[in-house]
């Protein structure tokens, strides 16, 4: 199966690899894993007080798509309100990387970790 | 629906003997070998070719202990989440990335062979717990402990891909 460029691109420079310290009051974690293939994302994100994404990193162990997708993520959430950033769809992230069906759960995963991470903030600010 | 279980005479049961479902695999495949058909008409033709299919589909699904067990809980009917959702349970997949990390840091470590067998022991060690608690979940079959055998399932999942991780790295590690 070919790789478009842009998932080869994001595979062979990733963006934002890295962790941030999970106990930081500022610092939202969301881990998410996919069963069938075996991958596990965890993406942070640094929220400031009036809830815009200052930074984020993320750390995947999967194929190819699965690291472009939160690669991806990680760039297009830097900047955004928690409200804007929650709004990002699967589809979009399928579409930027022109992922084949097979490789559509991915961009569910790299969505589904963003929801996760956004989770994890709202329970650090109660 | 076709019980695979009953296909080879076997009783609906995790525990199954492997040497009798593997005999009675091969008695099974026999009466349905195309060669025997090489005279028949094209529709009986064809119908041994479905049917052999069919018996090879039962004997990998009941080989395979994840696949078995898999197939117990939808006789079962038990709802499992798709193989596409995506799973999150934060403490075993912070444990999954660890694991992950361990694997990373072989190839770097000073005795190979000691870090993959430290590895392997780890990894082995912690499917072992989750298999025997899988097994135990199915026995008691109750819709509480199918559901949690379900949830079981789907760790074992990722132990298995970590296995394979090992095992592509130990490949790449000694054949050059």
């Amino acid at each position: 199966m070919a790789y478009s460029e842009k998932v080869i691109d994001h595979y062979e420079n990733p963006r934002n690899v890295g962790s941030m310290d999970k106990n930081d009051p500022q610092v939202a974690t969301g881990m998410v894993g996919a069963p069938a293939c075996g991958d596990v994302m965890k993406l942070q994100l640094k929220i400031s007080d009036d809830g815009i994404i200052e930074d984020a990193k993320f750390k995947t162990y999967g194929c190819g798509s699965a690291i472009a997708s939160s690669s991806l993520v990680t760039e297009w959430v830097k900047g955004k309100s928690i409200e804007e950033a929650s709004s990002i769809k699967n589809t979009d992230i399928a579409e930027e990387l022109a992922l084949p069906p097979v490789k559509i759960h991915c961009s569910i995963l790299a969505e589904d970790a963003i929801k996760a991470a956004i989770e994890d903030y709202r329970s650090k600010q109660k | 629906m076709l019980n695979y279980f009953e296909l080879f005479g076997l009783k609906t049961d995790f525990s199954i003997d492997l040497a009798q479902l593997s005999n009675a695999f091969q008695q099974l495949q026999k009466t349905a070998h195309p060669d025997k058909f090489a005279h028949a008409s094209s529709q009986e033709q064809l119908l041994a070719v479905q049917k052999s299919a069919t018996i090879n589909d039962a004997y990998q699904t009941l080989k395979n202990p994840l696949k078995r067990a898999e197939y117990i809980l939808k006789l079962r009917g038990t709802v499992m989440p798709s193989e596409q959702a995506s799973f999150q349970d934060n403490a075993f997949l912070m444990q999954q990335m660890e694991l992950r990390e361990m694997i990373a840091e072989v190839q770097a470590a000073n005795d190979i062979d000691a870090a993959l067998l430290e590895v392997r022991t780890v990894l082995d060690s912690e499917y072992q717990q989750l298999f025997t608690q899988l097994q135990q979940l199915l026995n008691d079959d109750t819709e509480q402990s199918n559901q949690q055998a379900s949830d079981i399932l789907r760790k074992l999942k990722f132990y298995q891909k970590l296995q394979l991780e090992v095992d592509r790295l130990e490949e790449q590690l000694f054949d050059d």
